[in-house]
């Protein structure tokens, strides 16, 4: 059986590496550090989930997870919002499937992908 | 008997005829003043008249001697009649009791009663006989002593009569006059020919009394229907003058009196049996030399004198004025006096009153001014004066008020004035800057009261203070707010961005930490694996506290507001407890959530801020709870409210503690509490969250056995 594939939005170098080694045994992923590349990438993939920062460069994440809700083709695609910025993420509760504020616990946010992508 | 008339007769019975006929009419008006007497008068004239008629053309002597007897009820009734009309017209009716009128008419009575038994003892007529002369027959009677008794008493009765219409006439206004001398020339003609008659001052054979009579008779009438004898009554001098409230002195043109009221007499202190008239006004008014000589060549003159002093002091307005003729030489002059003591108490009293509020008014410290209603400062007090630095009253009063406020306050100040005069407004306040005397601004406080008289805006009146340091005050004041919100302003947004960058360092910590727990990084002995639980737990408790360091900012802040939309509870309630189970498991406690289906599907409020005090709440329990389990239970309570309810078995809450537990950075202390450090901000954030929606937040626990989070809001319909 594959694995769900993740796409990981951070442009933080170290917080892209917790990701990264926290989800690497139960999930395919795929890593990028800026929104123009995630929006590239998102052109020929369709992720399970993505793991999308807000203040990233290039496209925004707002801009992203806009993207991710218009188009038909990622209407399975689940979206885990990880952010440092409360208010921001209190505003985008309901077009996510799950905030995590900063700093984000990478046994909790094992735990959440791996619920989220055993309901499909 | 027999009777032989002539034509010298139809002067008599004209006569006689106008007696009748002014007895008739006079008798019909009785209640004129005096008719009732004046009527008894001309009946009694023309008994007289007639029965000298039938005494003159009777041809034998008895047939004379009975129509002569019978004549004398007539001659000797008219005097007594005549006294009587003039007591009546000249106002001294009250004189004529019946008693006297008996006792007039005592001597009458005898006489007729001597007249009828004259045969017996010869008193009235000593000799009767009959002459015949010039073809006629006449009484030729000598006349005995009762009959001179007769006479004078008779003309004694006429004379006073006479008297007082003389003295009636001297007073009397002049319209009177001419009426008053047609009485007495018509009373005076038969009196005389009366007196020519009896005393056969002429040799003629017939009593002319009787012509007499007729031109009285004609005399009257023409007093009657020319004057209006009994129609209009002359007015009483006693009744209107001596009657009158205000004292009247009428003097001549040589300053002499006329005339003087008793209210005068009585002002003046003059007895009124004393006659005054003709003395000079001089010796009248000898305690008022003074006056005396200002008002001597005055012709017009008002003045207020006091007179009497202490309890007794009264005071008089004195009024001259000059009685001219048709020539504009001086005929006399008034002098009226009216007792003013109770106006002139009253203005005293007014006066007193007024200089006493004036004194208050004037030593006041506030200022008190007064505008009239085109904005022309009509009065103000020192304290204006002082105040506003102004030399002198001259300075603000007489000026526009707008004239003393700050040229960039003046349309303010005039717009809230004019909005006070059309609204009629009885009093407003208003704080304004007025341009001292020295050019600085001062401000005053004002309560501007609108003066109205009758519904009619006169002005208005102000009371008002300097209130210039008051208002530096305030201004200081208000800047120090505007920093102290700005820094306030600026402390949140540091905050934010602090916590906000805080995050992803911690984020570094807390992740390579559990990825160490996890052995990522290769097996970790028992020691390093404490030591990562040591890393992870203090950056949970750095996280926490910058979580409840940034929303206790934002609460602080203006952010503290309600962002309400239509939301689902049960929705909410799932969002906000995903992942609270695995934080549970993380330390061994069993979590589960229950919602009531009953709940509303639909609720109006702020989502965010119910979900975080849900997440706050379940949150609290976790980290207070070392084993059991954690419940929450969301529940419909009522129609009005839904309740969150979070169920622990916990460390507990002490009674005592209850309360401190929801003030800032509070906690409770106990050894249990040492490993669960916070800085204690979340339950004053969710109460202060709570009670922002109107809901209420309470506390029931038991230390050791755990506690029971009751949040209570209330539902808002969606419709």
């Amino acid at each position: 059986m594959t694995k769900p594939f993740v796409l990981i939005v951070e442009d933080d170098p170290k917080l892209n590496e917790i990701i990264n080694l926290t989800l690497q045994g139960d999930f395919e992923l795929e890593t990028c550090a800026d929104g123009n590349t995630a929006m590239e990438l998102l052109a020929n993939i369709i992720p399970q989930i993505v793991v999308l920062d807000l203040h990233i460069p290039g496209t925004p994440g707002r801009e992203i997870l806009t993207h991710l809700r218009s188009d038909k083709r990622f209407w399975r695609t689940r979206v885990i919002l990880t952010t440092a910025d409360n208010r921001l993420a209190e505003t985008l509760h309901n077009d996510v499937d799950i905030v995590l504020l900063k700093p984000v616990s990478p046994n909790q946010l094992r735990e959440l992908a791996l619920r989220i992508s055993s309901l499909q | 008997m027999s009777y032989q008339f002539t034509l010298s007769m139809i002067p008599l019975a004209l006569g006689a005829l106008v007696s009748f006929a002014m007895a008739f009419y006079t008798w019909q008006n009785r209640k004129a003043i005096g008719a009732t007497s004046f009527a008894i008068m001309m009946l009694m004239l023309y008994e007289w008249e007639i029965c000298y008629i039938f005494q003159l053309a009777g041809t034998d002597l008895p047939t004379k001697l009975f129509w002569d007897k019978l004549m004398f009820v007539g001659v000797v009734a008219t005097p007594v009649a005549w006294l009587a009309f003039a007591l009546e017209y000249t106002r001294r009716k009250t004189w004529l009791t019946a008693g006297r009128l008996i006792s007039l008419s005592i001597f009458p009575l005898l006489t007729i009663t001597f007249i009828l038994t004259n045969e017996l003892h010869q008193l009235f007529w000593t000799k009767i006989a009959l002459t015949y002369q010039g073809g006629f027959f006449l009484l030729d009677n000598i006349n005995g002593p009762w009959f001179w008794m007769h006479a004078l008493y008779s003309y004694t009765l006429i004379t006073i009569g006479m008297v007082l219409f003389v003295r009636a006439l001297l007073r009397w206004p002049k319209q009177y006059r001419a009426q008053m001398t047609w009485i007495l020339l018509a009373t005076l003609t038969p009196f005389i020919a009366n007196i020519i008659f009896v005393f056969k001052i002429v040799p003629i054979l017939i009593d002319i009394t009787s012509f007499a009579l007729t031109f009285s008779a004609i005399g009257l009438a023409f007093a009657l229907f020319h004057h209006r004898l009994l129609d209009i009554a002359p007015i009483a001098r006693d009744i209107v003058v001596d009657g009158m409230k205000d004292g009247m002195i009428i003097l001549d043109a040589n300053r002499r009196i006329v005339d003087i009221n008793r209210a005068a007499q009585q002002m003046i202190g003059l007895s009124s049996d004393q006659p005054h008239i003709g003395k000079p006004v001089a010796e009248i008014l000898s305690k008022w030399p003074e006056l005396v000589q200002r008002y001597r060549d005055l012709l017009e003159a008002k003045d207020e004198v006091s007179i009497g002093e202490g309890e007794n002091q009264r005071w008089i307005e004195l009024t001259l004025s000059t009685l001219l003729d048709e020539n504009k030489s001086i005929l006399g002059r008034v002098l009226t006096g009216r007792d003013i003591t109770d106006r002139k108490q009253a203005e005293n009293k007014l006066q007193e009153s007024e200089a006493r509020f004036r004194q208050i008014v004037e030593n006041a410290n506030d200022v008190i001014y007064r505008v009239d209603n085109n904005g022309y400062v009509t009065y103000a007090n020192p304290a204006t004066i002082r105040i506003l630095g102004y030399e002198s009253e001259k300075d603000v009063v007489g000026r526009h008020y707008l004239e003393l406020v700050a040229p960039d306050a003046r349309a303010k100040v005039r717009r809230a004035y004019v909005h006070q005069f059309l609204s009629k407004t009885p009093t407003t306040y208003h704080e304004l800057p007025i341009i001292a005397g020295d050019g600085s601004e001062t401000w005053l406080g004002q309560k501007v009261q609108l003066i109205q008289e009758g519904g009619q805006i006169m002005g208005f009146q102000a009371l008002a203070r300097d209130i210039t340091e008051i208002k530096q005050a305030q201004d200081a004041l208000r800047l120090a707010r505007d920093q102290a919100l700005e820094a306030n302003l600026a402390k949140t947004r540091l905050l934010s961005k602090v916590s906000h960058e805080l995050r992803t360092p911690l984020g570094g910590i807390l992740g390579y930490a559990e990825l160490l727990q996890r052995n990522t990084f290769g097996e970790l002995n028992e020691k390093q694996q404490k030591a990562a639980s040591q890393i992870i737990e203090s950056s949970d408790y750095l996280a926490t506290m910058v979580n409840e360091l940034l929303d206790e900012a934002q609460l602080r802040s203006s952010a503290a507001t309600l962002h309400e939309t239509v939301f689902s509870p049960a929705t909410l309630i799932e969002q906000a407890t995903s992942g609270m189970d695995i934080l549970a498991q993380k330390k061994g406690l069993e979590f589960f959530a229950q919602v009531d289906p009953n709940l509303p599907r639909a609720i109006y409020g702020d989502d965010r801020r119910i979900r975080q005090i849900v997440i706050n709440l379940i949150g609290n329990a976790l980290k207070f709870t070392k084993k059991g389990s954690v419940h929450l239970n969301v529940t419909c309570q009522g129609d009005n409210y839904w309740g969150i309810q979070v169920i622990d078995t916990g460390i507990g809450v002490p009674a005592e503690a209850q309360e401190a537990i929801f003030e800032p950075f509070q906690q409770v202390h106990s050894e249990l509490t040492n490993d669960n450090r916070g800085i204690g901000l979340g339950l004053s954030i969710t109460k202060q969250l709570v009670e922002l929606m109107n809901g209420k937040i309470v506390v029931e626990s038991e230390p050791g056995k755990g506690s029971t989070f009751t949040v209570l809001l209330p539902i808002k319909g969606v419709g």
